[in-house]
């Protein structure tokens, strides 16, 4: 529990407000009963209609086109083809991560706990984030596939190479300051829209993160067809080579 | 048949087992929760508005759910799997066309699989948008972020296992993202592969990591989760500052507070 650290004034004192109390036994255990049932009969019902891939046998010989990560992965996948493997691949995702864990030691204030979205404010953030950061992948993924970069070639780091910039400019630096740029400046709007608190501005980073995670999983899966070339869903031809 | 019921309910053996009768009275409710290993995992009783559906849409619950079938299926496919490169393939080939249900359980491992990673990232999605990672649950979210980076590796590393093409690259992939790494890249790139490419001491390794070492990390991570759940207060309810608490919830704590107060 709380108490020394509420003693020690590291947490503020709170009331909870649990309302109404109701025996587990028969009240919990029979609703978790009904989702267990619910989801197995959906299981089952899937596991007889949808089979288990199994591919040709492994081939180190035959790449697959396009080649792909299982669907959750392929976010990182499509970073992949933006900027450099490091990058995309290693500081991103351990950043992300690092970042998650670190929301509680950011928004310390109790008030809000067990309330969907918090305030009045929570949802039109949570709306407004998610889709300022929709608009921004999305433009920035068809910008780096179809800008012209001379010489056939497309794309935002082989445009600055063309100019003259060394690679790593268009590699590393662009795609860094974007990652910053992006949160940053939906945070600036959403504190002069809201004048949101610590945790309306979680709820807004947050919404930025889920966005981003759905938005290039399904850039990934769904837009990237042979040679991971964008393309729409119903274009996509069968990978070869599995 | 009430009285066929009856006599095995009133049965030496039955009895043994179960110790008291059907719970429809709150002492014999209480007492169900506390008597049985599986149940007493819950607290006695809840705050109503915890067991809406609408409010946690059990997500954490699922997600165990999802790995214990995951567990009963996998163990199955372990009976039949041989996790050599020159067999593997064909182990889970003779497991779709040759053994009973053998390519059904198989779905159910594959679709849950898939499924976890969802339940898992939505139901972190529930506690943040419920924001109920905040003190004292401050910490417990942090080990909930463990649970999801294992939950990708279980996930992962399972598959490699078939061997077909799907898995072979997508394993490439994988490795050639954690080989990008900055200056350790080329050792993290040599122990995911157990060498310099994928072969006997990939899957081997891989396998080791997806029976084993995997699913028993998860166990002792989630005990740990469910433990401080309890210990944290269940699951999140309403807090207000002790100046902003509504005056009537005051009042009622005030004088449910005398009452114990009383008792002594």
């Amino acid at each position: 529990m709380a108490d020394e650290r509420v003693a020690r004034q590291e947490v503020e004192e709170v009331i909870e407000d649990p309302g109404e109390r109701v025996h587990v036994w028969p009240h919990l255990v029979s609703i978790e009963l009904v989702g267990a049932l619910i989801y197995l009969f959906l299981l089952i019902l899937a596991a007889i209609l949808f089979k288990a891939p199994l591919t040709q046998i492994a081939n180190p010989e035959l790449t697959p086109n396009p080649a792909k990560a299982p669907w959750y992965f392929l976010g990182l996948q499509e970073l992949l083809l933006h900027m450099h493997p490091a990058l995309a691949g290693v500081i991103v995702p351990t950043a992300v991560l690092i970042l998650l864990a670190a929301i509680p030691y950011i928004d310390t204030k109790r008030a809000g706990t067990g309330i969907w979205f918090y305030s009045p404010k929570g949802i039109p953030i949570t709306i407004f984030s998610a889709i300022y950061t929709a608009v921004w992948i999305i433009a920035l993924v068809l910008i780096d596939e179809y800008l012209p970069a001379g010489e056939g070639s497309f794309g935002i780091a082989p445009y600055l190479i063309n100019l003259g910039l060394p690679p790593a400019v268009g590699y590393i630096a662009v795609p860094i300051a974007l990652m910053i740029f992006i949160p940053w400046s939906l945070a600036m709007i959403v504190k002069r829209r809201w004048d949101p608190d610590t945790r309306e501005l979680m709820i807004c980073l947050y919404s930025f993160f889920l966005a981003s995670f759905i938005v290039l999983t399904i850039i990934g899966t769904a837009f990237r067809g042979h040679g991971m070339e964008l393309m729409w869903p119903w274009q996509m031809q069968p990978p070869t080579g599995v | 048949m009430r009285k066929v019921i009856d006599y095995i309910v009133n049965s030496r053996f039955w009895r043994s087992i179960y110790r008291q009768s059907y719970p429809d009275t709150p002492r014999k409710r209480v007492m169900a929760v506390i008597n049985s290993l599986a149940l007493h995992l819950h607290p006695v009783r809840v705050p109503k508005r915890a067991t809406r559906v609408s409010y946690t849409w059990g997500l954490g619950g699922l997600s165990i759910y999802a790995f214990v079938i995951l567990t009963v299926t996998g163990v199955f496919l372990m009976f039949y799997y041989v996790p050599s490169v020159r067999d593997a393939y064909w182990s889970i080939f003779d497991l779709d066309t040759r053994v009973l249900a053998g390519q059904f359980v198989r779905n159910m491992h594959r679709w849950t699989a898939h499924i976890m990673v969802i339940l898992v990232l939505l139901h972190m999605t529930r506690v943040f948008y419920t924001g109920s990672y905040k003190p004292p649950r401050d910490f417990n979210w942090v080990i909930g972020i463990v649970l999801l980076v294992l939950t990708f590796l279980l996930s992962f590393t399972g598959y490699l296992l078939p061997w077909d093409q799907l898995s072979y690259w997508a394993i490439t992939v994988g490795a050639e993202m954690g080989g990008a790494a900055p200056v350790i890249g080329k050792h993290v790139n040599i122990a995911l592969l157990g060498g310099f490419e994928i072969g006997q001491p990939t899957l081997i390794r891989w396998y080791t990591l997806h029976v084993i070492f995997l699913p028993l990390a998860l166990i002792v991570v989630v005990s740990m989760h469910f433990w401080r759940v309890r210990k944290d207060g269940n699951i999140s309810t309403p807090v207000y500052p002790i100046e902003a608490a509504p005056p009537e919830l005051l009042e009622k704590l005030g004088k449910a507070k005398q009452v114990a107060e009383g008792d002594e």
